[in-house]
């Protein structure tokens, strides 16, 4: 029974030690700022902020210091920002964390995030697409420190094998229309029997949203009205269903396949893939020789304009900390043309700054200078909205939804969908 | 020779059936010992089971890991977190299940089926919840706070709870009238008779911490602190994503899992001695 | 009926102390502060500006078209994952329950899966299960069957993730069932080995008898693990095709960390804690488990 006991002792000592010793984020010290980044430390990401933390601390030696620490998440953001939230709830928040484009509205509208416009002195430089994805109500909340950019990315020799002449493939200045792609698809798809593009309709995620909604915005449509508050009679509008027809014309007619074959593009199986700049960074080290090049996206017919997706990780600076003028020296410090350059370079990411743009320019290969180009002159920002996991997440069942044979009448669809999202909205 | 032939019969079932189990795990480590782009260019053959044709490749993306990753010390964490919650999750939980099998107390049904009612409850979703406890308690950021909420566990109760019904009464009156206490009885008598029992419960709840992700990283900021299983996921979700790369650290996380569990498998049979080799 | 005196209920109650304890930190509170969040309207980036909502939430998600739709599907899933996992993981437990050569790949391999990353998983079947070019099909076509679309078909979605996950999850039972099986003396079958029974009433008459408790344990574990199926749609299918493999924790997940309605998943956490109570109390009603011990 003795040994028993002391066992019941020791585990509420414990116990009580563990509940005496406090926690808190940040420090009390006024000019000391921590940050949360959502990456590794062995990442070339994590590796190239840690770089900017060290250079922030050398210069403002004296005046302020600044800590990071690292959490990785899971797939989309998982995990970190279950720990932001959870931080939240007990008020442990650092002073300045990162957090993903669409989160902007929600964290800003629930007061979680402070305006920063006083404290960024770059603003002209940034990429619109930069600005417009950190604005919330007319405010600017947070800096993307990278872009991100999606276009098609095609296998040269097996479009020269199938009779395509390159140089009349479109380029930024002059895209091609949905009609003249999917005559390529056409084209493609009577040489090699295969689907001729794999644009990852397998992907049920944000990929969904992020990469099929710019197809919307070409033909002028939208999915929620200008304020935010209603997508019926917007999401269900004629712009919408030709968008959709183009979409659910691409699978039917076996152009592309909502099951694609893991890495058909890159082991050569697949002569196209609509994906994004990480895959550059793929192609390079592990599929070297496959020559490819990029095209842009294609335009709706109706409209011509060139349209593609945007959006990154911004920096952010926690509306409850005490420390503005250090958080905010640091987050103008971490999206000054240095360190964004510095950020773009390491990770292979699109710059977010035009002083950025011809910093990288001649140090990236072709294929990324398309991406750069598409990115600076065409790029979207996704809709700014609170309740943007519920908008994006009816947006992609949408796009599943289209490539079931029971899916017939668009129209009928988009209704259903539109009214789902004026629920989620209310 | 007729008993010849039925051997013959029943391990060529017992294989196909294995095979069906294994072949992830024959992939997984294949596809960890070549080139990531052979990984695809071989699904669907054979080759897609056997390692890179030129064994100068087999290590390299063990070393690629390497170099990308402070392997060793995600590993030492893990296994600290793995063994003590193992140790607590035995000694708590049957405790417990000696409490619910041999005594009669007040209360005892009351509390048995509340815990069967909490069994119901889908941890998954009270996570913020907990972490609110945890940060009640103070033990953010500390190592206790992957370990303690993981040990005790009401299903290793409820089966500690059963083998121990199993073990007649008569057995434990004995002792008693020896003079043995409580303690005695259960450190002596009861747990060395469970030994399935104790390898079945080490086992699961090994397995358990050591696939852990999601609270570690929710209640840890130190990055020295943090298990595998966060090293995993971010190898997995930091684009581009080297499905070799993945494949080889997946090996090295599940090699400890099926080390224990033969281990334990063995101490199984062991324990046992001549009773219970079941049928025969 | 032993006599019930103080020193034994001291002494049990110290035993279940540290269990206790932690089991009430770490379950019973958060499990008490949701059921209190169900009736509020908390939205999780405003833990601050909580209001009681009353009933609100209650109404509310029974006139959620998905949250139905994810009970039905997990209906599904439980009526027809239950006794295929139980079936093959005693079925594998009596294999290997026997002193032979090599036994112990054997055990290896069956419990594999048990260990094995889902992401692993999710990408072999999801290649083996490709409608188009997945070696499932190709073998189905070989023997004269129509190649199937598996998870991309509502209809077909549900039932590739109950095999699936029977596949993944039957090496856990076994090695519950393996352990139950251990405990059973071999005396017993030496006994009636000299009575002259055979191996078939060897199994009926003294295996699955002394098996019951386990059998019991393993059925009420079973059951509450597939009400809370959860990765598998997660990382197969996301919930579709059409929402036909949506499931309440899913949702709950979804609904709770997605889109940050803290109240409104409570609200769900708590009727489906409650819907599963009840399917519980039913299978061990009908399993008439002897608690009088």
């Amino acid at each position: 029974m003795k040994k028993f006991m002391i066992l019941i002792v020791c585990s509420f000592l414990v116990m009580i030690i563990a509940a005496c010793s406090g926690d808190k984020a940040s420090s009390d010290n006024k000019n000391e700022v921590s940050i949360w980044v959502h990456t590794s430390k062995e990442t070339t990401e994590g590796k190239a902020m840690q770089k900017i933390i060290d250079r922030f601390n050398q210069e403002y030696q004296g005046k302020y210091s600044a800590t990071i620490e690292f959490i990785p998440r899971s797939g989309s953001g998982g995990g970190y920002e279950d720990k932001i939230n959870a931080a939240l709830t007990t008020d442990t928040l650092p002073d300045v964390f990162t957090l993903d484009g669409p989160n902007t509205a929600a964290y800003a509208e629930s007061g979680m995030i402070a305006p920063i416009d006083d404290y960024i002195s770059n603003k002209d430089d940034l990429l619109p697409s930069i600005m417009q994805q950190g604005t919330y109500d007319g405010k600017l909340y947070a800096v993307g420190y990278s872009e991100s950019g999606v276009g098609i990315f095609y296998n040269k020799q097996m479009l020269k094998d199938a009779g395509i002449d390159l140089s009349t493939l479109p380029t930024v200045d002059d895209p091609w229309d949905w009609n003249q792609f999917m005559e390529l698809c056409e084209t493609v798809v009577n040489t090699y029997d295969v689907p001729a593009i794999d644009m990852g309709l397998n992907d049920k995620s944000e990929w969904l949203m992020y990469a099929f909604s710019p197809f919307l915005w070409s033909q002028g449509g939208s999915i929620v009205n200008e304020d935010g508050t209603k997508a019926t009679g917007i999401f269900n509008d004629e712009d919408s269903v030709k968008t959709m027809s183009f979409i659910q014309d691409m699978v039917e007619k076996g152009y592309t396949t909502k099951t694609p074959v893991e890495k058909a593009f890159q082991t050569g199986k697949y002569p196209m893939k609509f994906t994004g700049s990480w895959t550059i960074a793929e192609m390079e080290s592990s599929y070297p020789d496959v020559e490819y090049g990029i095209m842009p996206y294609p335009t709706s017919p109706d409209t011509n304009k060139l349209v593609s997706p945007s959006g990154s990780w911004q920096y952010a600076m926690s509306a409850t900390t005490e420390k503005k003028e250090a958080a905010g020296a640091l987050i103008d410090f971490m999206t000054s043309t240095e360190s964004l350059t510095e950020i773009s370079l390491a990770n292979s990411v699109l710059p977010a700054a035009h002083s950025v743009v011809e910093e990288v320019k001649d140090k990236v290969s072709p294929q990324m200078n398309v991406l750069i180009e598409q990115n600076s002159k065409t790029a979207h920002a996704r809709p700014a909205l609170p309740k943007y996991p519920q908008v994006s997440r009816v947006f992609q069942q949408t796009i599943s939804d289209l490539t079931y044979e029971k899916n017939n009448n668009i129209q009928k669809l988009l209704d259903q969908k539109a009214a789902l999202i004026d629920k989620a909205l209310k | 020779m007729k008993r010849k032939s039925k051997k013959v019969i029943e391990y060529t079932f017992l294989i196909l059936l294995a095979c069906i189990f294994i072949f992830p795990m024959i992939w997984m480590i294949a596809s960890s010992m070549k080139p990531e782009s052979s990984i695809y260019v071989d699904m669907g053959s054979i080759q897609s089971l056997l390692p890179s044709l030129d064994p100068s490749e087999w290590f390299q993306t063990y070393q690629e890991l390497f170099s990308r990753f402070n392997v060793f010390q995600y590993i030492f964490n893990s296994l600290t977190y793995a063994i003590v919650v193992t140790l607590g999750s035995i000694v708590v939980n049957a405790m417990a299940g000696y409490a619910f099998s041999k005594f009669n107390f007040i209360g005892k049904k009351v509390l048995f089926g509340l815990l069967i009612a909490l069994l119901i409850v889908p941890g998954e979703t009270l996570i913020i919840t907990q972490f609110t406890v945890a940060h009640d308690l103070g033990i953010l950021n500390t190592r206790l706070a992957v370990i303690l909420p993981m040990i005790a566990n009401i299903f290793f109760i409820y089966l500690f709870r059963n083998f121990f019904n199993a073990i007649p009464d008569e057995i434990i009156e004995s002792v008693k009238l020896d003079g043995a206490n409580y303690w005695t009885i259960f450190w002596k008598i009861l747990l060395p008779m469970s030994k399935p029992a104790i390898a079945t419960v080490g086992t699961l709840s090994f397995i358990l911490s050591w696939n852990d992700y999601l609270w570690p990283l929710m209640v840890l900021t130190d990055t020295e602190k943090f298990p595998l299983q966060v090293a995993i996921t971010n190898i997995n979700s930091t684009p581009p994503v080297f499905t070799n790369q993945v494949m080889a650290i997946l090996t090295i996380s599940t090699i400890p899992l099926i080390i224990v569990y033969i281990v334990a498998q063995k101490y199984l049979l062991q324990g046992l001695g001549g009773s219970g080799t079941g049928i025969k | 009926m032993k006599n019930i005196n103080a020193r034994e209920n001291i002494a049990a109650y110290s035993f279940l102390l540290p269990a206790l304890i932690l089991l009430g930190l770490f379950l019973l509170v958060p499990a008490l502060i949701a059921i209190y969040y169900a009736f509020t309207d908390y939205y999780l980036l405003t833990p601050d500006n909580r209001q009681f909502v009353g009933l609100d939430n209650f109404i509310a998600i029974f006139k959620d078209p998905i949250f139905i739709q994810s009970l039905k599907n997990v209906g599904l899933f439980v009526v027809c994952v239950i006794p295929v996992q139980i079936g093959s993981a005693l079925g594998l437990a009596l294999l290997i329950n026997k002193q032979r050569r090599g036994n112990m790949f054997f055990k290896v391999a069956f419990f594999a899966p048990v260990v094995l990353s889902l992401v692993v998983i999710s990408v072999l079947w999801l290649y083996l299960l490709n409608p188009s070019e997945g070696l499932i099909n190709v073998i189905l076509e070989r023997v004269g069957i129509n190649p199937q679309p598996f998870l991309t078909s509502p209809d077909q979605a549900m039932y590739t993730i109950v095999f699936v996950s029977a596949w993944q999850g039957a090496g856990y039972q076994m090695l519950i069932f393996l352990a139950g099986l251990q405990n059973i003396p071999s005396s017993v079958y030496e006994a009636s080995k000299i009575d002259g029974a055979n191996k078939w009433q060897n199994f009926i008459h003294i295996t699955l008898p002394l098996l019951k408790p386990t059998s019991i344990l393993i059925m009420i574990t079973t059951l509450i693990a597939a009400f809370k199926l959860i990765i598998q749609p997660m990382v197969m299918t996301q919930g579709g095709p059409m929402n036909s493999t949506i499931t309440p924790v899913y949702y709950i997940y979804q609904t709770g960390f997605t889109d940050r309605l803290i109240g409104y998943a409570s609200t769900m956490t708590v009727v489906f804690g409650i819907l599963i109570g009840i399917v519980t109390i039913i299978q061990s009603k009908v399993s008439r488990e002897d608690d009088s011990k």
